[in-house]
């Protein structure tokens, strides 16, 4: 609408590159508005990169709370559609294991019914055959829609499609204030993390899309909002136990998921209140590892002799409702404040609460309000409009078309980046060659995650393309590709500090499970970097996420 | 099955100790479960490189003598560690393994990332710098395999160009590698230099080198030369009349795999047995805790028996140690440890600091005898990255643990008789 005359000044400003953000953007970008969004850190760094990936059919809040069911069951029939590449159809099932009570698969399944969610009582030995790795104790079990969803390619396909419909990103750029006059808000003052500038940029609206980190955002505009960190952590494991989610036909308790994902899977979660202070750096306890262990063995007892990959933790944007501060009638549900009608602040509004599931349906209640505010007619079109790499009809047909050499490389990537994958160099032998094994990352497909994704950093790339993520957790690849980057980058000093942050980053996960196999992987790694290459020197960083 | 000396473990530790027994006349096993930390070898054995404190070592023998009591060399006595190591470049050339470097001062190697690192003795094909910021020539050609990435030329270049060598980076295309290429995970430094052994295809590399060169003055190439034979690199040079180098490449090194096999090929020659893809199960003691026999996996109900056991199973990731969630214990005889308890004590939650689990393991006595629950027991010995009270990586002393531990053992044995 509004074609803004200057390049620092946009229709919307939208504050935070997580799901919920980078969802926003999309959706304004998409009914013609000028957008900027603007991240701290990398996109999908916060609970969107560190929660289970898990399509929910909504059944896990059936009993509790019908409305969460029916918003998750309704958008995991959009992100299907819409997102394909970033879903996996897998089914779900909520089993009854001996010592939890059958009279709940009752009360559990009338009220998915009442949700919309199709949950279907099946015979144990059924459900065995459907998952084989599932506990052979069951008493009894119920088939979900539940899937499995990649939020780092979800997150990066809803940026991708904003880009392409004019909206300017801004990776590793922190907000320092709001720019306000009077009671209004009319842009904000970044710190560029990169180029160590300042900038203003203004809007008439700003959305504060910052999950956990969006109680600071809106201080910065004087006004106040009671969010809870709720951390929760989570395992994940060497292989792929099992193709089916598997649940605990229980009230929601901890550990009560297993999710498969790409070439893992995972368990989860815990959950414990944590101070603010905490969210910039949290770690596992080896209690939280314990409790993990303990219960997921219950679903599939082959995990407790399969390697455990990492341990970590994300923190969930609890929201208290504002008649109760004092945290304890707290919503799982979605939150949009309109601060002008709250509290008296123009051009600003949060977006928080919710969950993964439902971020496309936090976006469209943003976009409304925005363009309420703006006065623009446009509605929301995501629910049917599918996201980049999901457009074309038939995915295989997509492989066939790229290269000329079939190969299961050409398999995972187009599994990563969906049609997208089409924009992948792939013309010579350099380009084909392999820099993670595990994932099956080529020097093209990193090509093109430097050259097109906002990749800075060696953390940036694992998140676009895997590398690094499997069963090595980067021995080798991780200096492979600092070798494309100090090659970007022209800078191999910056190249060698970027492999050092990895590695240490990769032990983060590592050290809170640091026995067996995860230990001998770790000397290994420090046999390879501090010993065969001689690096010394790297530090511990905050912030970085899984 | 009955020998006077079995060794579990057949990497250097390992293999020199059984060496050494052999060629005295004794009738030994070694029992190895597979690969040795030889296959991501360095390229060069570290004597030590720093104490404890951090503090730079210039002169390995002269520093034995700061180390704590409970470093494997202060057990053994700097006077017999500095006997040993004269020994172990003479015991190396007589295997057949050339290797260069003086214990009494260390020399330079260049590692995959361009670092520069101490080191006592090198591999024939790697040239060691005399001092830490020797410049390798005026002008460097670095020379990659395409598609091999494990060889990081823009690290390298930048390390050589901070000494004031002027760098440029090509890269050969050989038809040869071609069929390698097909499934890309093969471009790994072992097929290559699988590939590179056969006939006339090494002079293909250099002749192509030739139509690159300019005015260089240095070629440095990956070490993907030579799975058998360790004068690829002096040939290179040759008939090209220029300063040939190899630098390491990341895992897997093929002049470490080839030097593995050297070893193992020696022992053999001199009539041990070597049991490859074997694992012990359990062992057997007399009541005054001599170790009597073991049994194997694929030897089953066969028990072997000996005099002498050597311990050579190095640490966690070869399994002579095993961590589990309480404890961290040996595996096959149950020996007493030097180990921090509580889990949080074994790691330092930064990466590149010091980490304690590094430093655990066997706790062994002057003669290198290990104790099972206080007990010594005469006939059991530890040798290699087994043993604990050093931090060998950050000390730089893991190849010069396992070739004076593994030397001290045999005579132990040698002199009992």
């Amino acid at each position: 609408m509004v074609s803004a005359a200057r390049d620092n000044e946009f229709d919307v400003i939208i504050v935070g590159g997580g799901i919920t953000g980078a969802g926003t953007a999309r959706d304004c970008a998409l009914r013609g508005l000028k957008v900027l969004l603007i991240e701290r850190h990398d996109l999908a760094t916060g609970a969107t990169g560190r929660n289970h990936g898990l399509l929910h059919s909504g059944a896990r809040y059936a009993v509790t709370d019908r409305e969460s069911a029916e918003e998750c069951i309704k958008e995991n029939m959009i992100l299907r559609k819409i997102a394909r590449h970033c879903v996996e159809e897998t089914e779900g099932l909520f089993l009854t294991l001996p010592e939890d009570d059958l009279g709940y698969q009752a009360k559990f399944v009338e009220s998915c019914l009442a949700a919309g969610i199709n949950a279907e009582i099946i015979d144990p030995k059924e459900a065995l055959r459907m998952e084989p790795s599932a506990n052979p104790d069951i008493i009894g079990a119920v088939k979900v829609p539940d899937g499995a969803v990649d939020p780092f390619r979800l997150t990066s396909a809803n940026v991708i499609d904003a880009k392409l419909h004019g909206a300017k990103v801004l990776v590793y750029n922190e907000v320092t204030n709001l720019i306000k006059e009077g009671d209004t808000v009319k842009g904000v003052e970044v710190y560029d993390h990169i180029t160590k500038q300042t900038a203003n940029y203004y809007a008439p609206i700003t959305v504060n899309a910052g999950g956990i980190w969006g109680q600071h955002i809106a201080e910065l505009a004087g006004v106040k909002i009671n969010m809870f960190p709720a951390k929760g952590a989570l395992l994940i494991f060497g292989h792929r136990v099992n193709n089916v989610v598997l649940n605990r036909c229980r009230k929601p308790a901890n550990a009560d998921i297993l999710v498969p994902g790409d070439t893992i899977c995972l368990i989860g979660t815990t959950s414990s209140r944590i101070p603010f202070e905490e969210c910039d750096n949290m770690f596992v306890t080896p209690d939280e590892v314990d409790v993990l262990l303990q219960e997921g063995e219950k679903l599939a007892p082959s995990l407790a002799s399969t390697r455990i990959l990492r341990a970590y933790a994300g923190v969930r944007p609890l929201v208290a409702t504002d008649d109760d501060p004092s945290g304890r009638n707290i919503s799982r549900g979605i939150v949009l404040l309109d601060h002008e009608t709250r509290d008296g602040v123009k051009g600003f509004i949060s977006i928080t609460g919710g969950k993964l599931m439902t971020y496309r349906l936090m976006a469209e209640w943003a976009a409304d309000l925005v363009c309420r505010k703006l006065n623009v007619q446009q509605s929301c079109i995501t629910m049917s409009t599918p996201l980049p790499g999901s457009e074309k009809e038939n995915i295989d047909e997509i492989s066939h078309k790229t290269w000329a050499k079939p190969g299961t490389t050409h398999k995972a990537t187009v599994g990563r980046h969906g049609a997208r994958a089409v924009n992948i160099g792939l013309n010579d032998e350099y380009d084909a060659s392999l820099v993670c094994e595990c994932e099956e990352v080529s020097v093209g497909e990193v090509k093109y995650a430097i050259n097109e994704l906002d990749v800075h950093n060696l953390v940036d790339l694992r998140r676009r393309t895997r590398v690094g993520m499997g069963t090595c957790q980067g021995e080798l690849c991780a200096c492979r590709a600092a070798g494309m980057l100090a090659d970007a980058h022209k800078c191999t000093d910056r190249a060698k500090d970027d492999l050092k942050n990895f590695v240490n980053e990769r032990w983060k996960g590592m050290y809170p499970i640091c026995w067996g196999d995860t230990l001998r992987e770790s000397e290994y790694s420090q046999w390879i970097y501090s010993g065969v290459c001689g690096l010394e020197g790297g530090k511990c960083e905050t912030n970085k996420a899984e | 099955m009955r020998f006077d000396t079995i060794i579990i473990g057949g990497g250097l530790a390992g293999l020199v100790c059984g060496i050494k027994l052999q060629k005295a006349g004794q009738k030994c096993a070694i029992i190895s479960a597979g690969q040795s930390a030889m296959h991501f070898s360095s390229g060069a054995f570290d004597l030590l490189g720093r104490l404890p404190d951090g503090t730079e070592v210039k002169e390995p023998l002269k520093a034995i003598s700061s180390l704590p009591a409970e470093h494997p060399y202060s057990i053994i006595g700097a006077e017999k560690v500095a006997e040993y190591a004269a020994q172990a470049k003479g015991f190396f050339a007589d295997c057949g393994v050339k290797v260069t470097g003086d214990a009494s001062r260390n020399s330079w190697r260049i590692t995959p990332t361009g670092e520069r690192k101490p080191s006592w003795l090198t591999i024939g094909d790697f040239t060691p710098l005399a001092a830490k910021e020797e410049k390798i020539g005026n002008k460097a050609l670095i020379v990659n395999i395409l598609g091999y990435l494990d060889f990081n030329t823009k690290f390298l270049a930048d390390s050589f160009e901070k000494q004031g060598t002027e760098c440029r980076i090509v890269a050969l295309k050989l038809e040869e590698m071609e069929r390698l290429r097909k499934n890309p995970s093969e471009m790994r430094s072992t097929n290559i230099a699988r590939v590179m052994d056969r006939e006339g295809i090494w002079e293909t590399a250099v002749s192509q080198i030739r139509t690159l060169l300019k005015d260089e003055d240095v070629i440095v190439l990956p070490a993907v030369f030579g799975l058998k034979d360790g004068s690829v690199v002096e040939k290179i040079s040759e008939t090209l009349g220029k300063k040939t180098i190899f630098v390491a490449t990341m895992p897997p090194s093929v002049p470490g795999i080839r030097t593995q096999m050297t070893l193992k090929a020696e022992f053999e020659k001199a009539g041990g047995r070597f049991f490859l893809g074997d694992t012990v199960i359990e062992s057997k003691a007399d009541e005054n805790g001599i170790i009597k026999s073991i049994s194997t996996v694929n030897f089953n109900d066969i028990r072997m028996e000996a005099d002498n056991f050597v311990l050579a199973t190095g640490s966690f990731f070869s399994k002579g140690l095993i961590a589990t969630p309480e404890k961290v214990c040996e595996p096959v005889f149950g020996i007493d440890l030097t180990y921090r308890e509580g889990r949080e004590n074994w790691f330092n939650t930064n990466f590149w600091e010091k980490q304690n689990y590094i430093s655990f393991g066997a706790k062994v006595d002057e003669t290198l005898n290990a104790s099972i629950a206080g007990k010594k027991i005469v006939n059991l010995y530890a040798i290699g990255s087994v043993i604990g009270g050093t931090n060998s990586l950050y000390e730089g002393c893991g190849g010069g643990t396992a070739i004076v531990t593994a030397l001290a053992a045999a005579d132990r044995i040698l002199e009992k008789k």
